[in-house]
């Protein structure tokens, strides 16, 4: 280019200047085309391998998702129904196999960890303690509320109303306790409360 | 009387001359639906056979509270057809998902034949309404006399009229009661004996019995002369003039109808129709067709209060179930069922400590897998494993060839002809379940 003041070069300059704090040396960039194109150069997955090439066989590698609930469990199928047979067969014969449709318990180890530590239950309650339940109840149904009473007896809460009610009385002293508190929630409080309820109703129906 | 008569030059329909006015009858004559273009339109858009006579097919368009004289509207061929479209829509729903818990499948049954989805089905068809019904109007057009503003919707019942006993004491409405006493969406309905169910809303017209005194020759078209015994009441020759002037007197009261409503009913009512004139095979396959193709999709979720994207929503019957407590219906189900206890089980997770994690839960029964979910929360994975494995279980269906619904075994079911012999499908006796989870 000839002419120095020609508007490319004018439109260049403070480019130049200001370039002083960065290095003159030619840099590579990070995006090159060579460059993500090895980055792209992935293994393909196993079983896109030819395993067998003489002959024809079924690639079955699909993305991963959530699994569909109108596939039954294993475990779900009625006795009689065929996809029992074909499903055993299936996971015993195919390499590719999916749930496991036995039911030992061997290989526990490869189970994924439960989340909370699985409870057995006891029964260890005879029918004295289920008296002494009731008495303590009729004592002072205020103080002996279904969480002392299962605390005291270290059984679940859910058994305690089987062996004894609530007062009508003290049911409403609870209600109106929990009212009075209620009360005192302020316009966040409350909202953020409604909310969570709303989402809890969401996932029941799994949106 | 020639094919053309009642169409001018440009094919628009042109009302009948001063001989033979209509003007004082409520509802347009039969004889006019041989000339309607829209009826002949409709008709062939919904590829009906030719043994669905046009006229019925007017008289199917006449709701109650247009003509209130049952033998011009379309009330009985309403009930017929209603009974037919719930009889193969449980039928379906029965051998195909035979775990569907009661709720769900007056849900399910509401979704594909339900007032809502009819209404549509006919605004899917084409059908226009007339603005106000009437002997001079165009056959083609959905007649019915709209319910004024201000007044009750006309299916609201009043206490006393519903078909359950003491209804006027609030009793509470259990599903055990939804079965015995309600209709087949769960919902209350009246009582046949209050005078209500059959003809609903009704309009009276002075001019009732004026109607049988002009008399016209039998439809000669190519379309009306291969129906014989097949045809219901259908033509004012064939009408006893007696019954109307004596025996139907209509109720005083002018009622209106809603839009939807009055659409409902014409689906209804030609369903009715089809199963009179061609018969139970074509009435199968129209029910295939037209209702059994359509795909159950949910209501769209707010996006305020979704915590996942809206293209995980459930689709089919799967939308229909709202658990509240899935995790405690899931171990009585496997304590019913003489399963291990269920175990929540945490399959993967990502990002824990920050503002959006993601947990992968699986719900395990011994060492089988019964549900996964995922969620923001480990609460809320468990909570949604637990849901989808009782889905899981509730949606459990028979293999493809192991299904035979008893309307398919009849003779003549399986092929287009009605009259020809043979061809039901073998008889499979479906799955029987022990019910759903009673906690």
């Amino acid at each position: 280019m000839t002419c120095p003041f020609s508007p490319l070069s004018l439109a260049r300059q403070p480019f130049f200047k200001s370039s002083g704090f960065s290095s003159r040396t030619c840099r590579r960039q990070e995006s090159t085309a060579r460059r993500l194109r090895q980055r792209l150069r992935i293994k393909p997955e196993p079983s896109f391998a030819e395993t067998i090439p003489t002959q024809d066989h079924i690639i079955y590698n699909p993305p991963s998702s959530a699994p569909s609930v109108y596939h039954t469990p294993f475990k779900f199928l009625p006795q009689n129904d065929k996809r029992r047979q074909r499903l055993a067969a299936a996971t015993t014969s195919s390499p590719f196999a999916f749930s496991a449709p036995t039911s030992d318990n061997s290989t526990s180890s490869t189970l994924p960890p439960p989340l909370r530590a699985p409870v057995q239950k006891r029964y260890h309650l005879t029918s004295a303690d289920f008296d002494e339940i009731r008495r303590l109840r009729i004592e002072d149904p205020l103080k002996w509320s279904n969480i002392a009473l299962a605390k005291k007896f270290q059984c679940s809460t859910v058994l305690i109303p089987m062996i004894c009610s609530v007062p009508k009385e003290v049911k409403q002293i609870r209600e109106k306790e929990l009212e009075d508190i209620k009360q005192k929630w302020g316009p966040k409080k409350r909202a953020a409360r409604e909310d969570r309820a709303r989402r809890r109703e969401r996932w029941g129906r799994d949106e | 009387m020639g094919a053309f008569e009642g169409i001018d030059k440009l094919g628009r329909y042109q009302p009948p001359t001063e001989s033979c006015r209509h003007d004082h009858i409520p509802s347009p004559h039969p004889e006019a639906a041989v000339h309607s273009p829209k009826l002949a339109a409709l008709h062939a858009r919904l590829s009906l056979p030719e043994r669905l006579p046009l006229q019925t097919l007017a008289r199917s368009l006449v709701d109650v509270s247009a003509d209130s004289d049952p033998a011009f509207n379309n009330s009985s061929l309403a009930i017929l057809g209603s009974d037919i479209l719930g009889y193969y829509t449980s039928e379906f729903l029965l051998c195909h998902y035979p775990r569907l818990p009661m709720v769900v499948l007056f849900a399910a049954q509401s979704a594909y034949v339900g007032p809502k989805t009819l209404a549509a089905l006919s605004q899917e068809w084409g059908v226009e309404a007339a603005a106000c019904p009437g002997g001079e109007v165009d056959p083609g057009l959905l007649q019915f006399t709209q319910v004024d503003p201000g007044a009750p919707p006309p299916d609201m019942l009043k206490p006393g009229t519903t078909s359950r006993p003491n209804d006027d004491r609030h009793y509470r409405r259990g599903l055990s009661s939804r079965i015995v006493y309600d209709d087949q969406f769960g919902d209350m309905k009246a009582n046949p004996d209050s005078g209500i169910a059959i003809t609903g809303s009704s309009t009276s017209f002075p001019s009732s019995p004026s109607r049988s005194q002009p008399t016209f020759p039998p439809p000669s078209s190519s379309l009306s002369s291969t129906l014989t015994s097949h045809r219901p009441n259908l033509g004012p020759d064939r009408q006893p003039t007696a019954s109307r002037t004596t025996a139907y007197a209509p109720p005083p009261s002018r009622n209106g109808t809603t839009h939807e409503r009055a659409r409902q009913t014409f689906v209804r009512a030609l369903c009715g129709a089809l199963y009179l004139h061609c018969g139970k095979p074509y009435t199968r396959s129209f029910f295939r067709a037209h209702i059994l193709s359509r795909s159950l999709r949910p209501s769209t979720p707010s996006p305020a209060t979704s915590s996942l994207p809206s293209s995980s929503a459930p689709q089919g019957l799967a939308s229909l179930f709202a658990f509240t407590q899935p995790t405690r219906d899931l171990s009585r189900l496997c304590a019913r069922e003489g399963f291990e206890p269920p175990v929540a089980r945490l399959i993967s997770e990502t990002g824990r400590a920050s503002r959006h994690p993601v947990f992968v839960v699986g719900v395990y029964s011994g060492r089988d897998k019964l549900g996964e979910g995922a969620g923001s929360s480990l609460d809320e994975a468990r909570f949604r494993a637990a849901a989808n494995a009782l889905r899981g279980w509730y949606l459990y269906t028979p293999g493809e060839g192991e299904v035979s619904m008893p309307s398919e075994t009849e003779i003549g079911a399986g092929g287009g002809n009605g009259r020809e012999r043979g061809g039901g499908k073998k008889y499979i006796p479906p799955f029987i379940d022990p019910g759903e989870v009673v906690v």
